[in-house]
């Protein structure tokens, strides 16, 4: 044990005349101040980014056995979830933690939205969150299709097609996204390199944009209860300190690790007791490009735009809508600039908030039963 | 919009000629045209009703795949040169049909109905029990008192379908596993050969007589399923230990967070 600890120390040596640790140490974690009245809902983002760790682990060991060519793709995974030891285990975590990652992401942006953390000067922060959650569901949408069964076949035939309800650059693009005219091995081997290749490249130089941003900027804090911290206009640029808060480590680590454990209890409660609660059972039938499926419907993260395109008549209508709305979303503190942070103070915003929540899932619900 | 509407004509013009060439090789043909229309005697009228609710119906065997001749030129349709062979004679129904069920053939042929059929010529042949035209499913209630009694007493037939049925249930049992355990993602190609086969092989005695020799056959498939039924249990069981194991997990780490809530409380002055 001492012996342990004194390879420990001249590790720490060594890398203190190296690089400074100490420094890092204390001035990222140690002295690292949090806002005195900081909640649960601050460890959201910490968890997702926990759950991405989670989705490249599992999603390395997948690689291993998974064969991106029509052909094989399907076997495979069943050979993944049969004979590779675990293998069931690493799949399940991958195809549950998909799903509970976005949910984790959903709710992060939805604790920003209502905490006004967006605001200025946090702009950027926001949009590359938003960013991060687009890419998200990009992760999703080409992981999807990657088990080649019925209904990721069929399901990407409908997303694929999408696109060519935009007149003149429609078509093209819908040929670049399956790499021919229909969904097809081509198709396979582009969403597969997209999502183990193209999406983790950006995605990873985002998260760090993301990550920078917030430690730059410095943690905002909730705009309801009393921080006693003394608030000063952003005319330059500052650091907002929290000079009086907890420290980062080891206060709020421990939260964070404490959500970290919740994420996993839901995720292992999921793969246990209910493991067929994001898959359907044309999971398991290999896809047949000559037999569509009488019910195709997307996940549930696309269930309400979904919908909404399904009872617009006009398809070029209803994508330059939603493409509208997304754009709204993503840039939404540039449209909102109000200094008042506190939703509760703003009857307007937080009845337009309640109001698209419960649209959102109303077209959630009714796309799942239509 | 455009390839949706190109796929679309596409699998349209596949499919109405798919369902041409079916046509073609049923209602298109010459024989149920001649045999179908008034001209006939309503005995061989009738005969392509019958046709048309049988198994051989839907499986697109048209009356020259059994009988023979041209089906597409109506001056030779009938011609021997062609092929056509028109109604066997008992003795020849076995062959005749034969020709297609070669895996059953030789299991009548030796049976006490073959033997019967080779010596007097006067013993069931494959229509007695099948039917000619409205041929049914092969299945095991084709056994039945109403048919056997026909002949002779239904106590041996009773003994011979039991022994069936026995084997039948299981494999009917192992099946039902085998496609639940594949929507639970599971690779079950091989147990799903392995009971092809032994179903491909046990219906090959379906027309045994031979109750002793039945028995000793039926015993050998049932440890041949006995073997896929052990790889399907072990499946099922691999199922309650996954559940299990995750349920562990979970507990694992919901310990994991109590421990940190209350490492969390020492710190929080």
């Amino acid at each position: 044990m001492k012996r342990q600890r004194e390879m420990l120390e001249s590790l720490k040596n060594w890398l203190e005349i190296r690089i400074g640790i100490n420094e890092i140490i204390r001035q990222q974690l140690t002295e690292y101040r949090m806002p005195e009245n900081i909640n649960f809902l601050y460890t959201l983002g910490a968890v997702a980014l926990f759950g991405f760790v989670i989705q490249v682990i599992t999603g390395l060991l997948l690689l291993i056995y998974y064969i991106p060519h029509a052909g094989h793709a399907f076997k495979s995974i069943q050979v993944i979830m049969t004979e590779v030891p675990f293998g069931w285990l690493f799949r399940l975590m991958h195809v549950v933690g998909s799903n509970l990652m976005l949910v984790v992401v959903f709710l992060h942006m939805f604790s920003v939205f209502f905490m006004g953390s967006y605001k200025k000067p946090r702009e950027l922060t926001w949009v590359s969150g938003a960013l991060l959650l687009l890419l998200t569901l990009a992760f999703c949408l080409s992981g999807y299709l990657l088990p080649w069964s019925q209904l990721s076949y069929w399901a990407t035939t409908i997303v694929t097609a999408i696109p060519t309800a935009f007149p003149y650059v429609g078509s093209a693009i819908t040929e670049i996204l399956s790499g021919g005219r229909h969904v097809s091995d081509m198709t396979l081997r582009r969403f597969f390199a997209f999502h183990v290749g193209v999406i983790p490249f950006f995605y990873t130089l985002l998260l760090g944009l993301h990550i920078f941003l917030i430690r730059r900027i410095g943690v905002s804090e909730p705009p309801s209860g009393h921080s006693g911290e003394k608030k000063s206009s952003w005319s330059g640029y500052r650091h907002e300190s929290h000079p009086s808060g907890p420290p980062f480590y080891p206060h709020f680590v421990i939260k964070e690790a404490m959500a970290a454990m919740a994420y996993l209890a839901a995720m292992f409660f999921i793969i246990a007791f209910v493991p067929e609660l994001f898959s359907h059972e044309t999971d398991n039938i290999p896809a047949d490009p000559f037999r569509t499926p009488a019910h195709i419907k997307p996940e549930w993260y696309f269930l309400a735009a979904y919908q909404m395109l399904k009872i617009i008549p006009n398809k070029f209508i209803g994508i330059v809508l939603q493409l509208t709305l997304l754009s709204l979303f993503l840039f939404w503190p540039f449209v909102d600039t109000s200094e008042e942070r506190n939703i509760l103070k703003r009857p307007l915003l937080f009845v337009m908030f309640i109001f698209f929540m419960i649209i959102w899932t109303a077209f959630t619900v009714w796309g799942k039963y239509s | 919009m455009k390839y949706f509407l190109y796929i679309t004509i596409f699998l349209f013009i596949t499919s109405a000629l798919a369902g041409a060439n079916e046509g073609a090789r049923t209602n298109n043909s010459v024989c149920i045209e001649c045999h179908a229309s008034d001209i006939m005697e309503p005995r061989f009228k009738e005969i392509v009703a019958r046709w048309e609710k049988s198994w051989h119906y839907q499986n697109n065997v048209s009356c020259h795949d059994c009988h023979g001749g041209d089906p597409g030129d109506e001056a030779a349709a009938m011609s021997s040169e062609r092929g056509f062979k028109g109604v066997p004679a008992p003795a020849e129904v076995p062959s005749f049909c034969g020709k297609c069920h070669l895996g059953v053939l030789n299991n009548y042929l030796e049976s006490r109905h073959g033997r019967e059929l080779k010596t007097s010529g006067n013993a069931p042949n494959c229509v007695t029990c099948h039917g000619s035209h409205d041929i049914r499913k092969a299945d095991i209630n084709i056994i039945s008192k109403q048919l056997c009694s026909r002949c002779h007493s239904y106590e041996k037939a009773a003994i011979i379908k039991q022994a069936l049925f026995s084997i039948e249930n299981k494999i009917k049992g192992i099946n039902e596993e085998i496609v639940y355990l594949k929507t639970k993602g599971f690779l079950m190609e091989d147990q799903e050969k392995n009971l092809f086969r032994i179903q491909a092989e046990f219906r090959f005695f379906f027309h045994t007589t031979d109750v002793p020799l039945l028995k000793e056959k039926l015993s050998k498939f049932d440890e041949d399923i006995e073997t896929v039924k052990r790889k399907t249990a072990d499946s099922l069981k691999e199922i309650e230990f996954r559940k299990d194991y995750a349920a562990f997990l979970m507990l694992i780490f919901i310990g994991a967070g109590v421990v940190l809530f209350f490492l969390s409380e020492t710190y929080r002055d």
